[in-house]
């Protein structure tokens, strides 16, 4: 009797494992169809527009948090000359800088300009949180933090382009997202401007950045789906 | 750089110096005229002094100004250093800085605005002064760039001069304070009977939240009208909020304020005011229900376990048990009466007064001598002739032997008359003892210390139903069951008369020569034959005594060894009116042991009972051939000399009387005494 109570354990074990998995997998790796295939999970713009959003809300707030930590730690005097000729690397990207100006964009160029200040900012921030875990000054509350923003921008980048992609699909915006292909060329010849700037200067530009981002993706969404919470 | 008022002591400086550059130039230019005429050195001379006095006159009038100034006591100074305090945008489109400003020196100062943009040296002037009040500066929509970093200065300027204040760096994006949430209602509604407050609003109508340009979060605080406290609730991006757990017929404040995602809370809107309906007495009433219940629940316990209050003093206190004695009476006890609480103790029906006196008897007899005390006997026959002493061993109480076992049944040694009458006087004694006591254990050893021990045993009981029998008889016979000591060695084989109780009549009458013991009272019958026996006896034992008589001597002499105690049993009434007897089981083999078997001559037959009282025994002469079948022996009657005992009638009588034994050895006793 004991091997039959042992057989019918471990059956009904591996039965409720198959039936978890299953459903794991059902969670997680739902591709976004194209077309609308049969047997894949297809995620509605909205949808995925929540989901950039709060990620770009993430990552904004972890520069942020970092940003008073080196202004803490390295609080530059107010009347430094330098400070006000402050220039982000990104500053060639051009980037909207008031609303009727974001509104008058178009669709596409508006993501264009995500996908561009996205990618610009991928190099950088790694080598940021490189300096960072190497400096001495900082606990490892912050290189972490660092960490985390790097992967961010690159998670936070398939994500729009994936709504990109279902943008097009969708016909709202036309297939001329070229930005993906190549990111270095996008900064053609500055690229190595990134390196000149400090730490604190480049955290300032991030910053700025990740909240043109949210702020960008937000205006996208309101303008193409607008019935979810605008 | 930036152009400034001229001091009016440098205008003095400046026109000092004038006068004396006019006054050189003047000079240099007259010495150029002096060669050709003389006549005009005065004239110069009197347009120079007037030129001069013109300025002196200038100078003269501005000292006195300061001097004036000076006397009146204020001190103009240049300004203080203003300080930016705020600059807030309402909708991320437009900002207001405010300045503070500082002294002014006492002079009319006038305050300007300047700002830089990020990356460029161009300095801008504040375009709107007014909009935003006293000390402000408006950036409409069109200088407003966002994600753009200003650097912001303001100048203060007066008479005497000018002062910087401090830059301050600001990005729009970071310095929007919205304005508060508008129309707020608030509305009290209704969720199963408990009420609750509703509170919605609007985003403020400059903040464009419809576009997703601004992203504002909300949160209300609501309080009792009468208190201090505030309760805060944070309604995230809803416009709608509930409110529950209300104080019923309480007035309440509302107030509802947003926050875009990084910037500043906004100013709490206006209160309102809403005021909760009554519901006091329904949630009243529930709990007066569930007192109401509770007492009452209460009370029955409190009922019950008065109710149970013994039985659960029990449970948790078991009583000690106490001694209990059947009979006992506590009361009696307390009381204080001791004797009549142990009469209780005293059992009233011990011992048995059973008046069932044949259950008491026993049918059989066993005799036995044991073959040390035989011998003694046979030593001791010298002297005496026909007494023998038996003296047997210590027997036990009840080895087998039937309840007739009796010692004084036993033959005894008779040293002499006196000894005999001794013992027969201590016998009868202790038969009248133990008549009295009832014996019921017929079987019990009671050996007195001159007796013969053990084998005796007396048997009261045997007499008991004499008096039921008397009653049937007539006259002295008597239904004792007796036994009767067989001793064929009666050397004087006179009839010796057996005297039974002496209250109960005379003794017993049997059939000629037959004894009887035992019987239970089952015999009834034996009455009456007996009756008939006796006088049969009596009819026939005159003719033999004397034949007894004279053949009793040498037949005591022959067998001196027969002087073992034989007891022998009915078995029963032949038609002849026979009592037969039965000689002990197993003792074929003891009367086997004994050297001279008792040829002859067998005094054990009891002939008659004579006028006195007496027994005639009845001479036997046993066969040698007898059967020892414990069965039935047949013991014909045959007529053998009865031994007649004349001489001792008193004693047999006494003895007899006594306990209704009749004991051959007293009886017959030889004529040598």
């Amino acid at each position: 009797s004991w091997s039959l109570f042992f057989l019918v354990s471990v059956v009904w074990v591996v039965l409720v494992c198959l039936l978890f998995c299953s459903r794991l997998l059902s969670v997680g790796a739902a591709p976004i169809c194209t077309n609308a295939q049969a047997g894949c999970h297809a995620l509605s713009l909205a949808n995925l527009f929540d989901r950039v959003i709060q990620h770009s809300a993430r990552m904004h707030g972890i520069s942020n948090d970092l940003h008073s930590e080196f202004e803490q730690y390295f609080l530059p005097s107010k009347n430094q000359i330098g400070r006000v000729s402050r220039n982000c690397h990104t500053s060639t990207i051009f980037t909207p800088n008031g609303k009727e100006n974001a509104q008058r964009m178009a669709r596409q160029e508006l993501t264009e300009v995500i996908l561009k200040l996205l990618v610009a900012w991928r190099d950088p921030l790694w080598h940021f949180h490189q300096s960072i875990a190497h400096h001495h000054d900082f606990n490892n509350f912050s290189a972490n933090k660092a960490l985390e923003m790097s992967d961010m921008v690159h998670e936070l980048r398939k994500g729009v382009e994936k709504v990109a992609e279902k943008m097009q699909m969708m016909g709202i915006i036309s297939n001329s997202v070229s930005s993906l292909a190549s990111p270095e060329a996008l900064l053609p010849s500055d690229s190595a401007e990134w390196r000149l700037m400090k730490d604190y200067d480049l955290l300032y530009c991030f910053r700025r950045d990740s909240n043109k981002v949210q702020n960008y993706l937000k205006i996208l969404k309101c303008r193409i789906v607008p019935e979810h919470g605008c | 750089m930036y152009p400034g008022p001229t001091s009016p002591v440098n205008r003095l400086h400046k026109s000092v110096s004038s006068v004396r550059s006019s006054g050189s130039r003047q000079w240099t230019q007259h010495g150029q005229n002096t060669e050709g005429e003389t006549e005009s050195f005065c004239q110069l001379k009197a347009r120079l002094c007037g030129a001069t006095m013109k300025k002196v006159l200038e100078v003269i009038l501005l000292l006195l100004l300061l001097v004036v100034t000076h006397a009146k006591g204020t001190r103009y100074s240049p300004p203080g250093k203003p300080a930016l305090t705020r600059c807030r945008s309402p909708e991320k489109e437009t900002f207001t800085c405010w300045w503070e400003p500082g002294s002014d020196g006492g002079l009319p100062t006038t305050y300007a605005l300047y700002y830089r943009k990020e990356s460029s040296d161009t300095v801008f002037e504040c375009p709107d002064y007014r909009t935003a009040g006293e000390n402000s500066c408006f950036f409409n929509k069109n200088d407003t760039s966002i994600w753009v970093n200003y650097n912001i200065t303001v100048v203060a300027t007066n008479a005497l001069g000018r002062t910087f204040s401090d830059p301050v760096d600001i990005d729009v994006v970071y310095i929007v304070k919205p304005n508060p949430p508008e129309q707020v209602a608030v509305t009290v509604m209704e969720d199963k009977g408990w009420p609750f407050i509703r509170v919605s609003w609007e985003p403020p109508h400059k903040a464009d939240t419809r576009s997703g340009w601004i992203t504002l979060i909300y949160e209300i605080r609501v309080k009792l009208e009468e208190e201090n406290d505030w309760e805060m609730h944070l309604a995230g991006q809803q416009k709608m909020f509930n409110i529950f757990s209300l104080r019923s017929g309480g007035k309440y404040l509302v107030q509802v304020r947003c926050k875009p995602d990084h910037g500043y809370w906004s100013e709490w809107s206006p209160s309102s005011y809403v005021k909760v309906p009554d519901y006091f007495h329904r949630e009243k009433s529930v709990w007066i229900l569930i007192t109401v219940f509770c007492a009452f629940i209460f009370l029955i316990l409190t009922w019950l376990l008065h109710m149970n209050s013994r039985s659960l003093k029990h449970f948790l206190l078991p009583p000690v048990p106490g001694p209990k004695i059947k009979g006992f009476d506590k009361q009696l006890l307390k009381n204080g009466k001791s004797e009549e609480v142990f009469s209780a103790l005293v059992a009233t029906d011990f011992p048995p007064k059973s008046s069932n006196y044949e259950d008491l008897l026993v049918e059989y007899l066993e005799v036995y001598i044991p073959e040390e005390q035989e011998l003694m006997l046979e030593k001791s026959m010298d002297l005496d002739v026909g007494c023998l002493k038996c003296e047997g061993s210590a027997s036990d109480s009840d080895s087998g032997r039937g309840s007739c076992d009796s010692h004084t049944l036993l033959m005894h040694k008779c040293d002499g008359v006196k000894e005999e009458e001794e013992r027969q006087a201590k016998e009868a004694r202790r038969h009248q003892k133990d008549w009295k006591e009832e014996a019921s254990t017929y079987a019990h050893v009671d050996v007195s210390p001159d007796m013969s021990s053990g084998r005796v045993k007396t048997w009261p009981s045997v007499f008991s139903p004499l008096p039921r029998y008397t009653s049937n008889q007539q006259g002295s016979l008597e239904m004792a069951k007796q036994h009767y000591l067989s001793d064929s060695l009666f050397p004087t084989s006179s009839t010796s008369s057996y005297h039974t109780q002496p209250g109960h009549g005379t003794t017993e009458a049997h059939g000629p020569g037959y004894w009887e013991c035992g019987l239970s009272n089952k015999q009834p019958h034996l009455l009456h034959p007996q009756a008939q026996a006796q006088r049969q006896l009596q009819a026939r034992s005159d003719d033999n005594i004397s034949s007894i008589g004279r053949k009793q001597t040498p037949a005591g002499l022959h067998s001196p060894a027969r002087r073992s105690t034989e007891y022998v049993e009915v078995e029963r009434v032949n038609e002849e009116d026979m009592v037969l007897l039965q000689p002990v089981s197993g003792r074929c083999g003891d009367v086997e042991g004994y050297p001279e078997m008792p040829y002859g001559e067998d005094y054990s037959k009891v002939k008659g009972v004579d006028m006195d009282n007496m027994l005639l025994l009845q001479r036997e002469v046993r066969e040698e051939t007898e059967n020892c079948d414990t069965s039935s022996t047949v013991t014909t009657t045959q007529k053998p000399a009865a031994c007649i005992h004349s001489a001792m009638p008193v004693e047999g009588e006494m003895v007899l009387g006594v306990n209704g034994y009749v004991d051959t050895a007293t009886v017959c006793t030889p004529p040598t005494y």
